[in-house]
């Protein structure tokens, strides 16, 4: 594993943890998900240029539009959250609480 | 060339460590705006600088602007940073974790592996990631379509999500 390979992966790591062990704002939660999609678009890049596979430079592409679509519907459920609830603290969520 | 693309690879990792460990929304906005300016720089480093331009205009130009505008809904009187004590011990948990890792495959890593392999090669205008994405129009065209199909479907998503009246998502507002 060389070291840009180790940069990438602890980055997405990082990103996993941050997602799965804090949840006070629904928007750290999306910002850890963008940090964790990040890493993968460099990481699909890095791929196709190491390897020199030209034709899999469309790969991170197609992974950007689709982390777009991820990102806008995370954003429109937290303008929902930010209008129904008046923040975005999880702890007002209360409904799904078990 | 070398050298910046280790210093790009260590920011990288501590921008996500800055994310990652639940600062105010603000500052997390900063730290993810911080590690894509750096990845593009990796991108650079390793040849892909069309890549990298689609990563600086798309990723960090278009959404993560709108991530920081979202940013106001998360407003707080008092916003953390880094340097508060709830904030300060995950920074220093998540960077001595990456670092003993880190020492874990420091054996592993010889000197010729810290170098761009771009560097021994020629000057070239046409780099490979461009005609690379190009190929998107020809043989990857059913790709491209179903990429504008999910985001024309994305689109009525987030329009039903946010509408508000009595025939949205929201019917509480």
């Amino acid at each position: 594993m060389t070291p840009v390979h180790f940069s990438f992966t602890s980055a997405f790591i990082l990103g996993l943890m941050g997602l799965a062990f804090h949840r006070t704002h629904l928007l750290s939660a999306l910002l850890c998900l963008e940090g964790m999609m990040l890493s993968l678009f460099i990481a699909l890049s890095l791929w196709a240029l190491q390897m020199e596979a030209i034709g899999y430079s469309v790969a991170p592409m197609l992974l950007l539009a689709f982390s777009a679509c991820e990102a806008s519907a995370g954003l429109a459920l937290l303008v929902a959250t930010a209008r129904t609830h008046g923040t975005d603290r999880l702890q007002s969520l209360n409904l799904l609480q078990c | 060339m070398t050298y910046i693309v280790s210093l790009f690879l260590l920011g990288l990792v501590l921008g996500l460590v800055a994310v990652a460990s639940n600062p105010a929304p603000y500052f997390a906005a900063l730290g993810l705006v911080v590690a894509a300016g750096v990845g593009c720089g990796v991108l650079v480093g390793y040849g892909g600088s069309f890549l990298s331009l689609v990563l600086f205009l798309i990723y960090l130009g278009g959404m993560l602007v709108v991530f920081a505008y979202s940013a106001a809904l998360a407003a707080e009187p008092f916003p953390e940073s880094w340097g508060d004590r709830s904030v300060l011990g995950y920074v220093v948990v998540y960077t001595v974790g990456v670092m003993l890792v880190a020492g874990w495959f420091w054996s592993g890593w010889y000197e010729t592996s810290w170098v761009v392999v771009d560097e021994f090669k020629e000057f070239s205008v046409l780099r490979g990631d461009t005609s690379g994405v190009a190929l998107m129009y020809s043989y990857g065209g059913g790709m491209l379509i179903v990429c504008a199909w999910v985001l024309l479907l994305t689109l009525f998503v987030v329009l039903e999500l946010t509408r508000g009246l009595s025939r949205g998502a929201l019917r509480a507002v």
